[in-house]
């Protein structure tokens, strides 16, 4: 039997004449990304470079795998897995428990918890918080980190006001009257809770104090013995990041292909919560990590009792890969 | 002929068997205690997983310590009892009470039945939230999360044990003339007393995870929240502690209804003897 020699060679041809042609799927390395545990518009500059085939182009195939933020420090620490996004604080805690992690990418600039009271409250400067119930998804994470933070830099005792912790429950208890405050994302519940009527004063962390917050963070042997493993995923992620900055359209469409439930009534409302998180991720180089914000997030972390002693920060962070 | 000197009925009848006697129990209950613990500290002894992953027994046991002389896991473990027991409470008293009414009435029963098994086939986690919401943060909603867990198999059992009752038996107190608390006391409950604590064994380990949901989606105080503060801490020993503690609250429980179980239905082997 005669083999069809004209469209292979047709084939070989336009593989050719393609510029920078991506490399075939069988070619990829598949990396499993631990992110949030939900599909959601804040992850769009992964989205968009993995529709655009940034990923791609830098040998990667991208797994999305929405996991508990913890976990996926875990599998990274134990070198199950290369890459994980977390937050500033996650690096620390894990650190302190001698998980090898490290921070190579700071895609969010600014912290983005926010204490959030209800326009009638009375609350509208952190002096207000005194004496007040605040509600608090959880005594731990970005949430209680972010509530620490806002008290200290406002020299506020961390008893200054009541906490009650009512779990992922923000929207529902301000509504109810059941708490006067709530420690939210400011990307997320002001937007959700204004949709429904029910205005909300915002006091943005990141106002008061600048705190490393979510990026990638992958593992000492993987920076060891594959840093151009690194350099690659970075790359890609931040190409992702600019192009969701320069057209959130877009970037909004693509989100479509991986979040559900982000066309009919919805859609308004999510549209803005991308909107307001460009604003946590905007910075002059993408991806930089500020020593700053590491250093006040090491030193709130101490005040709250979370670190039991400073760590060498410099081990925690790099910005050697981000271009 | 009889083989190895044993009598010919000795070879024909099987031998009886007999429950193992309580020494025999406990060194069964050690050996299978003793093997895990090797199998536990082995696989962090030459497994390869770091201790953030699986620490070891002494890394356990040492955490274990700590929490116990600053006082935490003493306070935790209090709350979570607390409210074990009052959801258990709360769930034997509405379970048996609306399963004996059913059993009374199976028009009630299946009029009533669709809603009950549907309600069941909700998962308690996506619910649990919304309790935290109606009743607060505080203790009620872990009794009641505990409670809803615990109410459905003592529903069931409650219903089966009052349906177990032979007629002959109830045509017997009707022509006694005995009235409905005397049926009740002197027929059905001890009739129905195997089911029933056959449900409150089920219903005793249920009753610890349902106020370990409650306190994993919003809590300050109990061994759910101390499971969920080390996750967030990577110490992931304290985890450990708090899920050992948990383990010995459920078994401590569920013995507790056996032995209640081994005492209320002692008149059955008494009735085998004669």
């Amino acid at each position: 039997m005669k083999r069809p020699l004209i469209p292979a060679f047709l084939m070989v041809l336009a593989t050719a004449c393609t510029p920078e042609a991506p490399p075939s799927p069988a070619a990829l390395q598949t990396i499993r990304l631990p992110m949030g545990y939900l599909p959601s518009v804040q992850y769009a500059p992964f989205y968009v470079a993995e529709a655009r085939g940034y990923f791609a182009e830098e040998g990667l195939a991208l797994e999305f795998d929405y996991a508990f933020e913890t976990d996926g420090v875990k599998l990274v620490g134990a070198n199950d897995l290369p890459f994980s996004l977390a937050s500033g604080e996650q690096v620390l805690l894990a650190r302190q428990q001698d998980l090898p992690v490290v921070y190579v990418l700071g895609w969010w600039q600014d912290y983005p918890v926010a204490i959030a009271a209800s326009a009638s409250s009375g609350i509208d400067d952190p002096a207000d918080l005194a004496g007040r119930t605040i509600g608090i998804p959880l005594l731990g994470g970005a949430s209680y980190i972010g509530y620490a933070a806002m008290m200290s830099a406002n020299g506020l005792p961390l008893d200054a006001a009541t906490l009650q912790v009512i779990g992922f429950t923000q929207a529902e208890a301000l509504q109810a009257g059941q708490i006067e405050a709530a420690v939210v994302y400011a990307n997320n519940e002001p937007i959700v809770l204004a949709s429904q009527g029910f205005p909300v004063n915002v006091l943005r962390v990141a106002d008061y104090v600048t705190l490393a917050s979510n990026g990638i963070i992958t593992n000492e042997a993987t920076l060891r013995d594959d840093p151009e493993l690194v350099r690659r995923m970075v790359r890609a992620a931040v190409r992702g990041l600019q192009d969701t900055l320069d057209d959130p359209d877009a970037a909004f469409e693509i989100c479509k292909r991986f979040v559900e439930g982000l066309s009919g009534e919805t859609e308004a409302v999510q549209r803005s919560v991308l909107s307001e998180s460009l604003l946590f991720w905007k910075a002059d180089r993408l991806g930089y990590s500020q020593p700053a914000a590491w250093e006040n997030m090491q030193r709130v972390m101490i005040e709250a009792g979370l670190l039991a002693d400073s760590q060498d920060l410099a081990q925690a962070y790099t910005n050697e890969f981000v271009p | 002929m009889a083989r190895s000197g044993r009598s010919q009925s000795t070879v024909d009848e099987p031998l009886p068997l007999r429950p193992p006697g309580a020494p025999a129990r406990l060194l069964f209950f050690g050996l299978v205690a003793a093997g895990t613990l090797l199998a536990w500290y082995g696989l962090t002894r030459w497994g390869g997983l770091p201790g953030f992953l699986l620490p070891s027994p002494a890394a356990v046991g040492d955490r274990f310590l700590v929490a116990l002389r600053d006082g935490s896991l003493v306070r935790h473990t209090g709350v979570t009892l607390s409210e074990v027991l009052a959801g258990l409470g709360l769930g034997v008293v509405a379970g048996a009470s609306l399963g004996y009414g059913l059993a009374k009435s199976p028009r009630a029963e299946r009029l009533l039945s669709p809603y009950i098994i549907a309600s069941q086939a909700v998962p308690i986690v996506a619910i649990a939230p919304l309790l935290i919401i109606w009743l607060g943060p505080g203790r009620p909603s872990k009794i009641l999360i505990s409670a809803l867990i615990v109410f459905f198999p003592i529903l069931i059992s409650t219903i089966a044990g009052i349906r177990s009752v032979p007629n002959d038996l109830r045509d017997l107190m009707r022509s006694l003339r005995a009235t409905r608390s005397q049926t009740l006391r002197l027929l059905e409950a001890p009739a129905a007393a195997p089911f029933f604590l056959g449900g409150l064994k089920i219903g005793s380990t249920l009753a610890v995870i349902g106020a370990v949901v409650g306190e994993f989606v919003g809590a300050d105080e109990g061994l759910g929240f101390l499971v969920n503060l080390g996750r967030g801490l990577y110490d992931t020993a304290l985890v450990f502690t708090a899920l050992l503690v948990l383990v010995a609250m459920a078994l401590g429980l569920y013995s507790l209804a056996s032995v209640l179980e081994r005492k209320t239905l002692r008149w059955r082997e008494v009735g085998k003897d004669h």
